[in-house]
């Protein structure tokens, strides 16, 4: 996806680092009033953010409505995007799992009902090293730190980031007491912090 | 499903909370209380905002999926169509488009399907055509009409419909309704037999447009879904 004409200047030859610029540009056009950047970003972006949407909902209608209302809300709020906190595709993610999440917690009915299964004998099958990630110097450094977690907490951190699942459902899916998932959670996301931060 | 209050007294909770939020596990009543607190709370805020960057990398994982064809228009219509009072029909955006013609390489593309496809009768009624416009402008059908025979065919190009859904065609005369010309197929051409009493409205001043339906199609008579593309009639 990358420009060959982008990369000769004076980028360095990263191309995961010239894509995030290039978002990060089109975003603050994008705040700045110009349709044509926000076409642009629509078509860098929407299929990601689909893919989010579906992770979420069960119904496809659900997930477009929602795609559509992300891109409403960029569209509004692009003014709000800090460059210097947040990473264009982890702004734009963030908004179309809220909205996503919002969307399933309208709809009783909504819930995911696979079973989550917990026991260590399960391995490692959770945790694939994808190349895209490799690409992020932040998404190695979390997939690093999430192998410090406990099988358990990696895989109820997992479901509940990719669904958006709530501590009722993953202690329903995974047959485990509400206080136990909740427990073991929040312990993870605290070691979590503590290997991010270091 | 009790909705708990989130405890925002702790203040060893206050991260937890922010993570917990966009980790995505709290319930809709503590959603709206973190998003209040958000908007409040600067120190709060800036938490959230770091455990967003801490845990959205993790969507480096989630495997992109192309959003369907009609979504992008959606979007550009919610945004930028000024006259939304009397839906499309009455949008001065939509007249003034259909004003500009179809495009020109499809209605030459349609014209070679045409000649192709046609036996030329001797003394036909003038070929019309039709090119079916997404609105970023791609062709999501082409249509061929005989009003000779008083029949149509529509060729799927680039058209793709959610899934329980279909195509409608409709045909609209200047300052008139939609009149439903039956349902058409993403993946195959349709041929359909335009009813005798439209046949005289089937003109170069006409539209045509595809909504999305409910299987056996719209059950009211007029479109009841989003109209994903629509297209001027053209002679040959």
């Amino acid at each position: 996806m990358t420009d060959a004409a982008e990369t000769g200047s004076d980028q360095r030859s990263d191309p995961a680092r010239s894509d995030r610029d290039r978002l990060r540009d089109t975003l603050v056009a994008v705040a700045g009033g110009d349709r044509a950047a926000f076409e642009m970003l629509y078509r860098l972006t929407s299929a990601k953010l689909f893919g989010v949407c579906l992770r979420i909902l069960s119904r496809r209608s659900d997930a477009e409505d929602v795609l559509q209302e992300t891109y409403t809300t960029v569209w509004h709020k692009a003014g709000l995007y800090d460059a210097e906190r947040a990473s264009p595709i982890t702004w734009l993610v963030m908004i179309a799992r809220n909205k996503a999440i919002d969307r399933a917690r309208a709809d009783a009915n909504d819930a995911h009902a696979a079973p989550i299964e917990l026991a260590a004998e399960v391995g490692d099958a959770a945790v694939q090293p994808l190349a895209e990630a490799e690409a992020r110097d932040s998404g190695r450094r979390l997939d690093r730190c999430l192998e410090e977690l406990e099988q358990r907490q990696r895989t109820l951190i997992r479901t509940a980031f990719f669904e958006g699942a709530t501590y009722e459902n993953l202690a329903l899916r995974s047959g485990t007491p509400l206080g136990s998932v909740k427990s073991w959670i929040r312990r993870g996301l605290f070691k979590l912090k503590a290997c991010l931060e270091q | 499903m009790s909705p708990t209050g989130p405890d925002m007294a702790a203040p060893a909770d206050r991260n937890h909370l922010a993570a917990e939020y966009v980790l995505g596990v709290l319930d809709a009543a503590q959603r709206r209380a973190v998003e209040t607190r958000i908007a409040r709370d600067r120190a709060f805020a800036r938490e959230v905002a770091v455990w967003q960057e801490h845990l959205g990398a993790l969507a480096d994982e989630i495997e992109p999926v192309a959003a369907p064809l009609y979504v992008w228009p959606r979007v550009r219509s919610a945004l930028f169509a000024r006259e939304r009072r009397g839906g499309w029909l009455e949008s001065v955006g939509f007249w003034r488009w259909l004003a500009a013609g179809s495009g020109a390489l499809a209605v030459a593309a349609l014209a070679a399907v045409f000649v192709l496809s046609s036996r030329a009768p001797p003394q036909p009624a003038a070929p019309m055509v039709a090119a079916i416009n997404l609105d970023d402008g791609r062709t999501a059908f082409l249509a061929t009409i005989d009003l000779e025979h008083g029949t149509m065919v529509v060729l799927p190009v680039s058209a793709t419909i959610p899934a329980q859904k279909v195509p409608e065609l409709w045909l609209i005369p200047p300052n008139d309704k939609p009149h439903s010309l039956g349902v058409v197929d993403v993946s195959h051409p349709v041929s359909i037999t335009i009813p005798a009493a439209l046949r005289s409205v089937v003109t170069l001043n006409a539209a045509v447009a595809i909504s999305v339906e409910p299987p056996g199609g719209s059950p009211t008579g007029q479109p009841t879904g989003p109209v994903i593309a629509k297209g001027g009639i053209s002679a040959i």
